[in-house]
């Protein structure tokens, strides 16, 4: 049976490992990015995604430097995200051990983009990241940097028929404040696409997770704050999962060598 | 030994050495002819579609030579992922094109009847019947699979391992000196590791 996945997010600001709230300018410094891999990876954590925010923000490509010291440290799956605008961007992270790359401004620009780069690299690889925003309209909009105002489902019902793998599902709204996630975004969400959906933004107690996967369909979960800032692993989260009835990866090892 | 992991623009490469080095092999990612021909056992990754995987092999001249040399000359090979699939008779993606044909079977689209999502992503239980140590090792262990294709084998008694979605689907294949499979054992950490070990080994 397919697992349900629980993602950690690493969220590179150019610097250091840093964690926001609301997409907000004031990140929290959180420590050493690499370092950080190192852990979740002997956590035998499901996947690891790295987000360089400054790459995305600042219009840079990303730091390939970064990502390869990240990578160098996994033996699980790796999706990086940020900057990235053409063909031959998606290719160097593919080249450097990238097994997905997150699409973002360029899908709001250029969404005949997503098709360019499935017909190469297949549609499996190519994750985007789409960010909702709740306004006092009570509507949800797509939040972007480009300063346009779109409505965040009709955006996802086109964008629905191009051809991608994943998509990363974030509230922003909830971003940082792990009082729990956005189950209403979520179950809409779900209606519209078919292809699997990471689910992001609220993480802060293992109830959470007991609630998104009871009320809603998914498969997948990324968090970063529940991670930096309280004493769960990806394996508490993991046993929560599993209390309401859903499949994960358990991995049991013996930390002192019994001989 | 010398592992040639083949270069032929089509992803993952470096995860590979990563873990072959980790695992104690000498590799290198090549697409020279020589250095393919002198390897003793050959690797072919790769993410990506069917089409462009068959259109660069045969930009560089690999089907003529990886031909050769799996098929004739019963080099040692593992296939994984896209690298899997191009041994097949025929790919559909994103149309029907033919593959490297070493191993009889069509790589079709997943269909979803019951409206599972695709691609299958994510890590599965895979299983075998097989009574081969080499297989049951890793009988039931979770695997990190991510594709939209699957591989419909025409000959049963090739199929190592099986993986359950929507129905089932082949996760892995044998056929002599060929050993393929769907998932990413360079990704599935111990898992994986001790598999690709466990093959390899038995050449080493």
């Amino acid at each position: 049976m397919l697992k349900c996945r629980v993602i950690p997010v690493l969220t590179f600001n150019g610097f250091a490992l840093v964690k926001t709230k609301g997409f907000g300018s004031n990140a929290r410094m959180v420590g050493n990015a690499v370092q950080a891999a190192k852990v979740y990876n002997s956590r035998n954590v499901d996947e690891l995604v790295f987000l360089d925010i400054y790459a995305s923000d600042k219009n840079k490509k990303m730091n390939l430097q970064m990502a390869r010291l990240i990578i160098n440290e996994c033996y699980m799956p790796v999706t990086l995200g940020g900057g990235i605008k053409t063909l031959k961007d998606i290719e160097d992270l593919l080249a450097i051990g990238a097994d997905k790359v997150v699409l973002k401004n360029k899908i709001i620009e250029a969404p005949e983009f997503i098709n360019e780069a499935s017909d190469v690299y297949g549609n499996q690889c190519i994750t985007l990241a789409i960010d909702a925003v709740k306004k006092e309209d009570g509507q949800y909009y797509l939040y972007n940097r480009l300063d346009r105002e779109i409505l965040l489902f009709e955006f996802l019902t086109k964008i629905n028929d191009y051809n991608f793998g994943e998509i990363i599902l974030t509230s922003v709204n909830n971003d940082g404040m792990m009082d729990g996630f956005d189950i209403e975004l979520v179950q809409q969400v779900e209606k519209i696409t078919n292809v699997p959906i990471v689910v992001s933004g609220g993480a802060g107690e293992p109830s959470h997770f007991k609630e998104l996967f009871s009320k809603t369909n998914i498969e997948a979960v990324a968090a970063a704050s529940i991670f930096h800032f309280t004493r769960y692993t990806p394996r508490d989260l993991k046993l929560a999962i599993q209390s309401v009835g859903r499949p994960v990866r358990l991995i049991e090892r013996d930390y002192i060598p019994k001989n | 030994m010398t592992i040639a992991i083949v270069k032929y623009g089509m992803g993952n490469v470096a995860s590979v050495q990563k873990v072959l080095k980790k695992l104690g092999y000498t590799s290198i990612i090549t697409d020279d002819h020589t250095a393919i021909k002198q390897a003793n056992l050959i690797l072919l990754p790769g993410v990506g579609s069917f089409k462009k995987g068959m259109e660069n092999l045969h930009n560089s001249g690999l089907v003529e030579l990886l031909t050769e040399e799996v098929l004739m000359n019963k080099k040692p090979f593992i296939g994984i992922c896209l690298g899997m699939q191009l041994v097949a008779t025929h790919g559909n993606e994103p149309e029907r094109i033919e593959g490297l044909g070493w191993i009889d079977g069509e790589v079709v689209k997943i269909e979803s009847p019951k409206g599972l999502r695709v691609p299958h992503l994510g890590w599965n239980t895979i299983t075998t019947t097989n009574s081969d140590e080499l297989y049951t090792s890793s009988n039931h262990k979770d695997y990190y699979f991510i594709h939209s294709y699957h591989f419909k084998a025409k000959n049963p008694e090739e199929v190592t391992f099986t993986v359950k979605y929507d129905g089932v689907m082949v996760a892995a294949l044998q056929k002599d000196n060929m050993y393929v499979m769907q998932f990413h054992p360079e990704k599935s950490q111990e898992a994986g590791l001790g598999l690709l070990k466990k093959i390899i080994d038995q050449y080493a």
